[in-house]
């Protein structure tokens, strides 16, 4: 299953509607607290919240204009935010189009991400935004 | 090049790569020249094994797909818990498979 075109892109959009839709129940049904930490698997074994844990949260604060409330949920949910905005329109503007202009630009990602002077970075901050998150309890 | 030396190569990496695509990778290197030999022997794959392994302890985190290669969904796994936690178990059982691509990709560049 070598990754093309089409995989990737229905790959994404199926990830962003899961995404809108597992956000509208979070927002409708007001859990906030509890569902969220139910679906992770590493919460729910071990009880440690993992690296993307509170992203959920940390996106319902950035819906209701808590920029700051979002930041401290979780950093990543801006990443989140970021990518389900911007994927899903760069995906339907290339299938009519038929380009493939965000499939090259995510083969220049990833290699870029391998390089290491880029790629430990990134791990360290993930590393340190983890233990933020098991300081913070979330 | 030797049919021996082919045969070998495929008895020590025949578990690195899936098992329709064996008879084709021994008759490619049969016919391949013998300058290649040294390079292909210094080729490392994945053992799907590990990748079993780290896909069962730490598939939440995606390390299983950065650790193959796919940095971007790895990414995607990271980013998403992964993927609720129902990606993390689908590659449980994908991973083998997708290392043994990976795997065979690598060898291609030989073929």
């Amino acid at each position: 299953m070598t990754l093309d075109r089409n995989k990737l892109y229905s790959i994404l959009l199926v990830a962003c509607l899961v995404g809108y839709i597992w956000l509208y129940f979070s927002i409708t049904n007001n859990i906030t607290e509890n569902i969220s930490v139910e679906v992770c698997i590493i919460k729910y074994l071990t009880n440690i919240p993992c690296p993307s844990c509170g992203s959920t949260r940390s996106l319902i604060s950035l819906t209701n204009g808590d920029f700051i409330g979002a930041l401290s949920f979780n950093p990543i949910g801006y990443l989140i935010a970021t990518i389900m905005l911007i994927a899903p329109i760069w995906v339907i503007v290339d299938t009519i189009n038929r380009t493939k202009t965000l499939f090259d630009f995510y083969l220049k990602i990833e290699t870029y991400l391998k390089r290491p002077k880029i790629a430990i970075p990134l791990i360290m901050l993930v590393i340190i935004n983890w233990i933020w998150n098991i300081t913070k309890g979330l | 090049m030797d049919v021996q030396k082919v045969d070998m190569f495929i008895m020590s990496n025949g578990k690195f790569f899936a098992s329709h695509q064996i008879n084709i990778i021994r008759d490619r290197l049969i016919a391949l020249d013998d300058s290649k030999w040294a390079m292909l022997l210094t080729t490392q794959f994945k053992d799907p094994t590990t990748t079993l392994i780290i896909s069962i302890l730490a598939g939440s985190l995606g390390i299983d797909r950065f650790m193959i290669g796919d940095t971007g969904l790895g990414v995607g796994k990271l980013l998403t818990c992964g993927g609720f936690g129902v990606w993390a178990i689908i590659d449980w059982f994908m991973i083998q498979t997708a290392t043994r691509e990976k795997n065979m990709q690598k060898i291609q560049q030989f073929l």
